[in-house]
C-alpha cells in the first residue's frame, strides 16, 4: 500500500475505524484507570509523600518513548532491507516517532518537576539527565529530516539512516545510571536481579500507567500513519494536477 | 511542454516554507546537542566523590570543586541566619557542610544528598548546590511508619547507603 486506492476522497477520508474506536476507547478507560489508581488508591512515599504520583506518569512515558523510537528503527529496517522498499514502514516509522517525542517531552516535563520537588532542583548535568535530554532532541532533528523536501522514497532513506543511528543511543540512557554516578536513582523494575523494591499497590499503579500508555501509544500511532498515507496521497495527487494542467498548456495551439 | 518550474508567487511560498522550517529546527538540534554534551561534560570535571573518598581517590582533593555523596546524619542539621549546616557520612566517614540557603526538595536527616562546593582548609565542605538523592526503594508511608516505630526504638542513627 503506497497510497490509497484511487476511488478515495482525500478530502473527505477519516482515520477511523472500528478498530481504532475501541481502541480509543480502551485508552481512555485505561487513563481513568491511571488517574483513580495514581491520584486516589496508590499509597504516598515513605521519603517523598505525594510527589510520587508523578512517577506514574514519568515512567510510562520514558518507557513508551523508547519503545516507539525501537519500532521506528524497526520500521526503518524493514523499509531499507526489503526488496519492496514499501513506504508503509516508513510512515511507520515517522509515525511512531512523532508520537515517541511526545512522550519523551513528557518525560522531561514530569522529570523536571519531580526533580524540583525531590532533588531541590529542576535539573542537573548528569548522565541520565543530559542523555535522555540528547534522545529528545535527536528524534526532533529526526523529524525535521524527515520534512527537508524530495521525493517520498528520498525521505524515507534519509530519515530511516537517522532512525537506525539514534536509536543506538538507547541502551546509553538505560544504562547511565549504571555506568555513571548519577544524582538519577537506578531503576527499580526493569533491574536485572529482579529484585523489585516497591509497594505492591505502587507497582499496580504504575503497570496500569504502562498499560494504558501502551493503548494511546498504539491509537495515536495508527491515526498519525493514516494521516501520514493521506498527506503523501495529497501531494502526489498535487504533483499530478500540475502535470495534467502542463500537458492541457502545451496541447492548446501554441503551446510549448 | 514546457517543464520548468512555475515561479509565481503563490507556488513559492509554500515550498520555501517547507525547505526553510526543517533546515532550521536541524540547525537548532544541531547546538541544543552540542550545548548538552559541553555542560555534561563542564559538569563531569567536578569529581563525584563518596565522603569516604576524600582525599583517598584520584580527584577526590580538599580544595578543588567537588561533588560529594553523603547521608545526612541524624541530628546535625542546625539553620543559623540563613545558612544550612549539617553532617553528610559515608561508610563511617563525616564531613561537615555549611550550605548558604535551605537545601529544597526531600531534604531530611538520614536522607542521602550530593553536595556541590569545595572543602575549605577547616575542613567544612562549603556548598554551592545541594540536591537531595533518593533510592530506587519505594515505600508506603504508612506500612513504613510501623516499622520505624520498632526500628528507632533502639537505635539513635541512620545507616549510610551500601
Amino acid at each position: 500500500m503506497s497510497i490509497p486506492p484511487d476511488d478515495t476522497d482525500i478530502t473527505t477520508a477519516g482515520t477511523s475505524s472500528a478498530a481504532t474506536r475501541l481502541l480509543g476507547t480502551l485508552a481512555v478507560v485505561g487513563v481513568a484507570w491511571l488517574v483513580a489508581f495514581g491520584l486516589l488508591f496508590s499509597p504516598a512515599d515513605r521519603d517523598q509523600r505525594e510527589s510520587v504520583r508523578i512517577m506514574y506518569v514519568h515512567v510510562p512515558s520514558a518507557w513508551l518513548a523508547y519503545l516507539a523510537f525501537i519500532v521506528t528503527a524497526g520500521a526503518s529496517a524493514l523499509y531499507l532491507f526489503r526488496a519492496a522498499h514499501s513506504l508503509v514502514w516508513d510512515r511507520l516509522a515517522g509515525a511512531s516517532a512523532e508520537v515517541g517525542v511526545v512522550f519523551m517531552g513528557i518525560t522531561l516535563l514530569t522529570g523536571m518537576l519531580w526533580g524540583r520537588l525531590s532533588w531541590g532542583v529542576f535539573w542537573t548535568w548528569d548522565a541520565r539527565l543530559t542523555t535522555t535530554a540528547f534522545l529528545f532532541v535527536t528524534y526532533v532533528g529526526y523529524l525535521a529530516v524527515r520534512r527537508l523536501g524530495g521525493t517520498h522514497q528520498q525521505r524515507a532513506r534519509r530519515s530511516a539512516a537517522v532512525a537506525l543511528l539514534g536509536v543506538l543511543e538507547i541502551p546509553l540512557v538505560h544504562f547511565s545510571v549504571r555506568l555513571w554516578r548519577n544524582l538519577h536513582q537506578e531503576s527499580t523494575v526493569a533491574r536485572p536481579d529482579g529484585d523489585v523494591k516497591m509497594d505492591g499497590l505502587m507497582l499496580f499503579s504504575l503497570v496500569v500507567g504502562l498499560v494504558a500508555f501502551t493503548l494511546l501509544y498504539v491509537w495515536l500511532v495508527i491515526h498519525r500513519q493514516r494521516a501520514l498515507v493521506l498527506e503523501d496521497a495529497a501531494e502526489d495527487h498535487g504533483l499530478e494536477q500540475a502535470l495534467s494542467d502542463r500537458r492541457a498548456e502545451a496541447a492548446l495551439p501554441g503551446g510549448r | 511542454m514546457d517543464l520548468t518550474p512555475r515561479t509565481a508567487p503563490e507556488a513559492a511560498a509554500p515550498s520555501t516554507r517547507r525547505r526553510w522550517v526543517p533546515l532550521l529546527v536541524l540547525g537548532l538540534v544541531v547546538a541544543a546537542g552540542g550545548v548538552l554534551v559541553a555542560r555534561f561534560l563542564t559538569s563531569a570535571v567536578d569529581y563525584y566523590c563518596n565522603v569516604d573518598e576524600i582525599g583517598e581517590r584520584a580527584g577526590c582533593e580538599k580544595g578543588r570543586s567537588l561533588r560529594v555523596q553523603g547521608t545526612v546524619e541524624d541530628g546535625t542539621i542546625e539553620r543559623t541566619d540563613g545558612t544550612t549546616s549539617f553532617v553528610i557520612s559515608f561508610n563511617d566517614e563525616e564531613l561537615p557542610v555549611r550550605y548558604e540557603g535551605e537545601p529544597g526538595g526531600i531534604f531530611e536527616e538520614c536522607i542521602p544528598v550530593v553536595v556541590h562546593g569545595r572543602i575549605e582548609d577547616d575542613g567544612v565542605l562549603r556548598g554551592t548546590r545541594v540536591e537531595v538523592k533518593h533510592s530506587e526503594e519505594y515505600v508506603d508511608e504508612n506500612a513504613e511508619r510501623l516499622d520505624d516505630a520498632v526500628d528507632r526504638s533502639g537505635a539513635e542513627q541512620c545507616s549510610p547507603p551500601a
